[in-house]
Parts: C-alpha cells; sequence; structure tokens
C-alpha cells in the first residue's frame, strides 16, 4: 500500500499544460503508476461511545490514493460507526478524521462530494424504481442523469433491463447492487463500503471485486467493513477496529 | 456551496417526493380524508346556527356565524390537515433509514428548501380542493380580494414552514407524534391570530391600502421569520 516512490514527471498535453505529478503505489498486483491527486484520509486518535458504551478508541490510519483499507472486527465492534464518522454523518467521541486533496483540507459540500457510501441500513426509496433512485442521487450529485447513463450504471451491477422495476419488488441482492451503482455516482474518491458483497451471488461479489479494482486504479481511497475472508482479502491494508 | 447545486439538489428531492406521494398518496390521502371529515362536521353543524343571532352587551345585533368566524374554523380545519399530513415526509425518511443517504449527498439547507417546497405544494392542492367546498358549504365569502389572496397564499406559506420545521424536530424524536403537537402549537397560535387580524380586514366595509399592508404584511413578515430562523437553524436537528 504504501507510497514507495514519487517521481516528478512532465508530460505534455493537447493543450501544451503540464501533468505534474504522479506517484508509484505499490498493490497487490504490484507496482503501478496512477496521477497524484493527493488525495489523503488521515485518521488520529480516532473514539467513539455511544452512551456510556465504549466502542472503540484510538484508531489511526494515513491512507494515500490508491488505497483499500479492510476495517476489521468482530460483531458489535462498531466498523459501521467508524465508516460513519468517515462519512461526516457521525461526530466522533474523541479523534479526527482529515481528509485533503493536494495537500488542502476538504470540509462541508466538497468534502461531501467526494464521498461515496453504501450500507445495509442506508435504504433506497422502495417506492420508485431502481433507475428513480439512480436519477434522484445522481441529480443531488449534481450530475446530468439521462437515460444512456443510468442504463450504464445500471448494467455496472448487473441491473440491466430491471431499472423500471420498483425497488419494493427487488430481492435483498438486488437492493445491494443498487446501494453500489449509487454508491458510485459521479466516481467518489473516497469509497466507503459496508460489508459491501452481503446477500450478493457469485457474480454479485465479482463486481464488487471489479469495482474495487477500478477504484484502486483511479487513485482512489476505498475503506471496506468487513467479517468476510474473501473481503479481508481485497484490503492493501487491514485496520482492526477492536472492542474496548 | 455553489447557488446552483443547492437549487438542483432541494428540486431533485421536491420532485422524488411529489414523485412518491403521487404513487403512495400517504399525505394526500391521510389530509384529504382528514379535512374532507371535518368538513362535513363543520357543515352539518352550520345547518342549525346559519341564521343565529346573538346581541352582545351593547345591544347591536349580528350573526353568530359571520365571515371571520368561518374563515377561523376553516385554518383551524387545515392546521390540523397540515399537521396530519406533513409530518410523514421526514418521519418516512428517517423511520425507513433513507434519511442517512441525504445526509450523505445533501446539504441540510438543500434538504429543507426540498422538504418545504413539497409541504407548500401538497398543502397548497388540499387548500386548492378545500377552500371552494368549504365556501359552497358555509356561505363564506371572498370579501376583499387584495387581503383573501394573501390570506390564502401567505398564510399556507406560513403554515407549511411551521409543519416543516416541527415535523424535522419530532422525526429526531421517538415520540414524534406528541412531540410534533407539543411543539406546533405555540407557533400555530401566532400564525391563527394573524390569519385572524387579517380576516377581519378582509370582510370589513373600509379596505385601505395601510390596512392592508399592515395585516398582511405581518402575516408575510411572520412566513418568512419562520421560513429564516428554520433554514438557519435547520442543520442543529438534521446533522448529528
Amino acid at each position: 500500500m504504501k507510497i514507495s516512490l514519487i517521481i516528478k514527471q512532465k508530460q505534455v498535453n493537447n493543450h501544451s499544460h503540464f501533468i505534474p505529478w504522479q506517484q508509484v503505489v505499490r498493490t497487490q498486483t504490484g507496482l503501478r503508476l496512477c496521477p497524484l491527486n493527493t488525495l489523503r484520509l488521515q485518521i488520529s486518535n480516532l473514539g467513539h461511545r455511544y452512551g456510556g458504551r465504549k466502542l472503540f478508541q484510538g484508531v489511526n490510519l494515513d491512507a494515500a490514493a490508491g488505497t483499500v483499507v479492510a476495517v476489521l472486527g468482530t460483531n458489535g465492534t462498531g466498523k459501521s460507526t467508524f465508516l460513519k464518522i468517515v462519512a461526516g454523518l457521525l461526530t466522533p467521541w474523541q479523534g479526527t478524521v482529515s481528509l485533503s486533496l493536494d495537500g488542502a483540507a476538504l470540509t462541508g459540500e466538497k468534502r461531501r462530494h467526494i464521498i461515496g457510501m453504501t450500507a445495509p441500513d442506508m435504504a433506497l426509496y422502495q417506492e420508485l424504481s431502481g433507475a428513480e433512485n439512480l436519477e434522484f442521487f445522481a441529480s443531488l450529485r449534481g450530475l446530468n442523469p439521462d437515460t444512456a447513463m443510468l442504463r450504464s450504471s445500471l448494467e455496472k451491477v448487473g441491473l440491466k433491463g430491471r431499472g423500471r422495476d420498483l425497488v419494493s419488488d427487488y430481492s435483498s441482492g438486488m437492493r445491494q447492487r443498487l446501494r453500489l451503482a449509487v454508491a458510485q455516482l459521479g466516481s467518489p474518491r473516497l469509497l466507503l463500503l459496508d460489508e459491501p458483497s452481503s446477500n450478493l451471488d457469485a457474480a454479485g461479489i465479482e463486481i464488487v471485486e471489479s469495482v474495487l479494482n477500478q477504484h484502486r486504479e483511479a487513485g482512489h481511497i476505498v475503506l471496506i467493513a468487513t467479517n468476510a475472508p474473501h473481503e479481508m482479502e481485497w484490503g492493501d491494508v487491514h485496520l482492526q477496529v477492536a472492542q474496548l | 456551496m455553489s447557488g446552483s447545486l443547492w437549487y438542483q439538489q432541494a428540486v431533485a428531492l421536491w420532485r422524488k417526493d411529489l414523485r412518491a406521494e403521487l404513487r403512495t398518496r400517504v399525505a394526500l390521502g391521510s389530509m384529504g380524508v382528514f379535512a374532507l371529515a371535518s368538513l362535513m362536521l363543520i357543515a352539518l353543524s352550520m345547518l342549525s346556527l346559519k341564521d343565529e343571532v346573538f346581541v352582545d352587551a351593547l345591544g347591536h345585533s349580528h350573526l353568530a356565524w359571520d365571515n371571520p368566524a368561518k374563515m377561523a374554523l376553516l385554518w383551524v380545519l387545515f392546521c390540523f390537515a397540515a399537521f396530519a399530513g406533513l409530518s410523514h415526509s421526514f418521519v418516512h425518511e428517517e423511520s425507513t433509514g433513507t434519511a442517512q443517504n441525504l445526509r450523505l449527498f445533501m446539504s441540510a439547507h438543500a434538504v429543507y428548501a426540498g422538504k418545504l417546497f413539497f409541504n407548500f405544494t401538497v398543502l397548497g392542492a388540499i387548500m386548492l380542493v378545500i377552500t371552494p367546498i368549504y365556501m359552497l358549504l358555509t356561505g363564506m365569502q371572498v370579501g376583499g380580494i387584495m387581503v383573501f389572496v394573501p390570506i390564502m397564499v401567505w398564510g399556507g406559506m406560513s403554515l407549511a414552514a411551521v409543519a416543516t420545521t416541527v415535523a424535522a424536530l419530532a422525526s429526531r424524536a421517538h415520540t414524534s407524534g406528541a412531540l410534533f403537537g407539543a411543539i406546533g402549537l405555540p407557533m400555530l397560535i401566532v400564525l391563527l391570530v394573524l390569519i385572524m387580524q387579517a380576516a377581519k380586514l378582509c370582510y370589513s366595509a373600509h379596505i385601505d391600502t395601510i390596512s392592508i399592508v399592515k395585516d398582511t404584511g405581518g402575516l408575510l413578515s411572520y412566513g418568512i421569520l419562520i421560513i429564516t430562523l428554520s433554514a438557519l437553524s435547520f442543520h442543529f436537528v438534521w446533522e448529528d
């Protein structure tokens, strides 16, 4: 996972501008070059509690672009809570989470705009169809969702031809696929996946793995909260969230 | 946050809520049934009161059921109908877990604006249907049109704003139903007092411009005040 080398590379594109930096990142498949957009997630001494019950404490992480982090821990240790804190949905009891792009801290709308997340308790609108759900969330991202884009998003998660069906008629696996499609809208640089392959069949699990690889290649950061052995293997880094 | 994205998000939420409402008709159904049932009860009670006259302490005789009283009852009906149906939009998001997605994708201001537009649309639809039927059944007159229209539009806007704000607060509480009434009552009392003042002017013999500005302006100001304060403080309620 670690950035082993940073090289300054000058390239000239069509507009004769320099592409300033690229970085070499070591992944499971070896070294590779990815854009140095220097997205960086730094978590320092993070802790959380619900009422009097402490979940976790002293969690630290420094993840650079192109990293997939597997967040591990037994049931109830707070993996999902950890992801929600990183997403900005919860305020931590202690510690800090900072997200920066090109050295500049991201806050508010800029931060929200680069985060995609899927979790079992993040529900979709049952009374709308799959395509309508996607269209709604794409609009919230500031995208202009046309039919081709919606169709392509649905195809990527294996829901081709099911876009017009109401989500209430979807199976649990199909809903999980749709959640994955929603999380990827706008190609977020920080992707948070809570048990991403739950309820999925073998083909669905392959889709999740493919999504992870795409984001890794694009130099994004991915956090996966999981207990499943195959999901643990996807992580370049393992982060243990332990119950106190 | 850019203004265009804020606007796009608010409109997208309004469209989504409207689409879902037209499919499920939860808010429209509950408000419509409540309003129509109340309308029937009012109409039946009116039959015996319609021509009753009472004499006040100074010896002047009045109709027991005059136009301002009819207007007051109409707004009491709207208030109960609004509180019966408008809380749904927020409570439903929280209870089904979709609120998490909204928090992830949207700013608090855009959520408030989207929900306010939707509640105003639903309340407006109910008012458009109920008001003519009520006027037909009770004989309530329009009075001064320059006052009547602002009462209905700005009163509806204020009521939608109050209901949206209280719904947001109530949706975060476990006892949402009880809280909805408890928090909403003080805000509604002020609104109803302002509407009654404007209603008196609406049916008075002499309607001058200064009175129109004073009475309907108070109603407009209250609506703007509620919307502004709610928008500014909404993120405290909405975010963790």
